[in-house]
C-alpha cells in the first residue's frame, strides 16, 4: 500500500557523480552541468510539488573504486536513492551492485556497449544498436570495408569494437588490424599504431578510444598526413567536448554517431544549447553526453511528479513507458530493459569544431541492449 | 545469562553444527561486557576461530568468514566492502529493546541479525543464517556472472556455425557436429574450438 504523502517542504535530495578530476574529466564536467543546468531549470519552475532538488555532488576522480564507495556513502550517509552518474563501463559497473543491493536507481547517460540488464539502472545513452549499426552502415557505403579498430584499454572499447568486428564480418568487410593503448595513452604512444595505419591503409579506422588521449590520437593522425577525407577516424564518443580539446581544424571531416550533435534543429535544442552557453560561458559547445545528462534530470522529473516519491520501486515504475521532448527529438524508456529509446545520427565535424548531421533516423530506435531483434545485415 | 536448557541445541543439530563451524574465522566486534564474553564463548563452543576486537576499529577486518558487529551510526562506513560484493557473511548485534534506526540496519545490509540479551541458541541460529544467505547471494551473483559469459560464448559458436555453413557448405546439424568432433578430439570445449574458427577466420581473410 502506498502511504500518503506528507505536506512537507523539505528538498528531494538526488547524488551525482561525475569526475571532476582525472583522465575522463572532461567529459564527465559537460555532464555534470547537463545534470546542473537541468536541476536550476527545474527549481526555477517551483521544484516538483513545491519542493526543491537538491543534488549532493562528489568527485570521483575516474577511479572506479571511488565511485563505488562514493555511491554508498550517497546512499548510506546521504540517505540518496536516486544517483546521476557515470561515464565509463568500469565506473558503471563498480556502482551498480551498491544500488543492487540497496535498491537505489543509477540513471546513466553515456553511450555503452550493450549487453546489461538492471532493475536499478536507467540507460539513456545509446546500446549498440542505436550507433553501432548505423554508423557501419554508413562507413561501408561511403568510404569502404577495411576497418583498422583501436581503443583504450577496457571494458567499453573492447565489448565496442567486439561488436563493430561482428558488423564489419556479417557484411563481408574485414578488420586489418585492432590495437588497445591505456586510458593513459600519450602522444608518444599512437605513434607506432598510425605507422602500422599507414602501411595497412584500411579505408577506416574505427576508433573507441576516449578520454584525454582521444586528443592524442586525432592530432598525432593530423601530424602524420593522413587524408579525412580517405580515411576517416569513425568514433561513437568523439564529441564536441573532445573536439574542441584536439582543435577544429584536427577534427575537421572525422566522423562520429551519436543521438545528439549540438547542431540538431529542434526547439528544445535551441533553449538547451542557449541557456548552456549562457550559464557556462558562450564558448562552450553542449554535446551528446551533456545533454542526456540533461534530458534524464527532466525525466527524471516528470517520474517523479506522478510518482511524489524517491522510493525506488515506485519511481521506476513511474519513469518506464514515459516520454520527452529531449534536445535529441522525442525519447522514451522503454519498458522492456530501462533503455532509453533514442535517435541515430551521423555527423562529420566541421571548420568551427561543431558537427554537420549527414545521416539520421527517420524516428527514434528503439534501444535492443542485447541485439536481439537487430538484424545482422545492415 | 540467558543460556537457558531450554535453548541449548539438541544433540544432533549440535554435531551438525560441529562440522560445519570447525575452524570458521569469526570476528566479533561488541561492548566487551559479559554478554560479549558469553557469544565469544558459545562460538568457541561451536568450534569457531573467534578474534574478538574492541573498541570497535574504523575498518573491519575483511578477510574473515563472519563478522558480529554493534548497530552503530557509522557502522555501514566501517564495513571495508560496498554493498552488493561483500567479502565476508555479517550479522549486525542489536538491542537490548526496540531498534531505532531501521534505515542503518538496512544500509548495512546484513545476512542476519543478532538480539541483545543474546541465548546460546539464537548465537547459533544467526550463525547459520549469516553462512546461509550470504552463501546463497555469493551464488546468485555467480550465476548471474556464468548467464552472462554464457551468452557471450552462445553468440561466438552461432557465429562460427555461419562461418563453416558459408564457407564449407554445411548444413547446421554438419557445422555443429564438426565443431563437436574437433572439440573432443582436441579435448577443449565447443566454445573454445567456435572462437578459433570465428579468430582464424577474421585472421584469413
Amino acid at each position: 500500500m502506498r502511504a500518503i504523502p506528507r505536506r512537507t517542504s523539505e528538498p528531494w535530495r538526488v547524488g551525482v557523480l561525475f569526475s571532476r578530476s582525472g583522465c575522463t574529466s572532461v567529459i564527465e564536467e559537460t555532464q555534470l552541468r547537463g545534470t546542473l543546468l537541468a536541476v536550476e531549470e527545474i527549481n526555477a519552475s517551483g521544484g516538483i510539488h513545491g519542493r526543491e532538488v537538491v543534488p549532493i555532488v562528489y568527485d570521483p576522480a575516474s577511479d572506479p573504486g571511488l565511485f563505488a564507495s562514493c555511491a554508498k556513502r550517497l546512499m548510506v550517509e546521504n540517505g540518496v536513492t536516486t544517483i546521476f552518474g557515470c561515464y565509463t563501463s568500469s565506473s558503471r559497473k563498480a556502482v551498480i551492485p551498491v544500488v543492487e543491493r540497496l535498491n537505489g536507481l543509477l540513471w546513466y547517460p553515456t553511450p555503452y556497449e550493450g549487453f546489461e540488464f538492471s532493475p536499478n539502472v536507467i540507460y539513456t545513452g545509446p546500446a549498440p544498436n542505436q550507433n553501432s549499426v548505423a554508423l557501419c552502415r554508413f562507413l561501408m557505403q561511403h568510404y569502404g570495408s577495411r576497418f583498422y579498430l583501436i581503443g583504450s584499454d577496457y571494458v567499453y572499447p573492447r565489448e565496442s569494437n567486439r561488436v563493430m568486428r561482428e558488423l564489419v564480418r556479417d557484411n563481408s568487410g574485414s578488420v586489418v588490424g585492432e590495437t588497445y593503448l591505456s586510458l593513459r595513452a600519450q602522444h608518444r604512444d599512437f605513434l607506432p599504431v598510425l605507422c602500422e595505419v599507414r602501411r595497412l591503409q584500411p579505408d577506416v579506422i574505427f576508433s573507441t578510444v576516449v578520454g584525454e588521449s582521444t586528443a592524442c590520437l586525432y592530432q598525432r593522425y593530423s601530424d602524420t598526413g593522413l587524408d579525412p577525407r580517405r580515411m576517416p577516424i569513425a568514433s561513437l564518443t568523439t564529441s564536441e567536448a573532445e573536439v574542441m580539446a584536439m582543435g577544429a581544424d584536427v577534427g575537421q571531416g572525422h566522423i562520429t554517431a551519436a543521438p545528439y550533435f549540438e547542431s540538431v534543429r529542434t526547439p528544445a535544442n535551441s533553449s538547451f544549447v542557449a541557456c548552456y552557453r549562457k550559464r557556462f560561458g558562450n564558448d562552450q559547445p553542449t554535446n551528446m553526453c551533456a545533454e542526456a545528462a540533461y534530458f534524464q534530470v527532466h525525466l527524471f522529473a516528470k517520474a517523479l511528479a506522478e510518482a511524489n516519491s524517491l522510493e525506488t520501486d515506485i519511481l521506476r515504475s513511474a519513469v518506464l513507458g514515459l516520454e520527452f521532448d529531449a534536445p535529441q527529438g522525442r525519447v522514451s524508456v522503454n519498458e522492456t530493459y530501462g533503455h532509453a529509446d533514442l535517435w541515430t545520427r551521423i555527423g562529420r565535424v566541421d571548420s568551427r569544431g561543431g558537427f554537420e548531421v549527414i545521416e539520421q533516423s527517420r524516428a527514434q530506435v528503439r534501444a535492443d541492449p542485447y541485439l536481439i531483434e537487430s538484424g545482422r545485415a545492415l | 545469562m540467558s543460556n537457558t536448557i531450554g535453548n541449548y541445541p539438541t544433540p544432533e543439530a549440535s554435531c551438525q553444527m560441529r562440522a560445519e563451524f570447525t575452524n570458521l574465522d569469526v570476528v566479533v566486534a561488541t561492548r566487551r561486557d559479559d554478554e560479549g564474553e558469553f557469544l565469544v564463548r558459545t562460538l568457541q563452543r561451536a568450534r569457531a576461530r573467534v578474534r574478538y576486537v574492541w573498541p570497535l576499529p574504523d575498518r573491519l577486518p575483511e578477510d574473515p568468514d563472519v563478522v558480529f558487529c554493534d548497530l552503530t551510526p557509522e557502522l555501514p562506513m566501517r564495513i571495508p566492502w560496498v554493498p552488493g560484493e561483500p567479502k565476508a557473511a555479517l550479522a549486525v548485534i542489536v538491542g537490548p529493546g526496540p531498534i531505532a534506526e531501521l534505515d542503518l540496519l538496512i544500509n548495512s545490509a546484513p545476512d542476519a541479525v543478532l538480539h541483545r540479551p543474546f541465548t546460546s541458541s539464537a548465537v547459533v541460529v544467526s550463525l547459520m543464517l549469516a553462512r546461509s544467505h550470504f552463501a546463497y547471494e555469493r551464488r546468485l551473483r555467480w550465476r548471474i556472472n556464468k548467464l552472462d559469459e554464457s551468452l557471450r560464448l552462445m553468440r561466438g559458436v552461432e557465429r562460427a556455425k555461419e562461418i563453416l555453413m558459408r564457407t564449407r557448405q554445411m548444413c547446421e546439424g554438419e557445422a555443429y557436429r564438426f565443431m563437436r568432433q574437433q572439440a573432443m578430439s582436441r579435448r577443449v570445449s565447443i566454445t573454445t574450438v567456435a572462437r578459433a574458427i570465428v579468430d582464424s577466420h577474421e585472421l584469413l581473410s
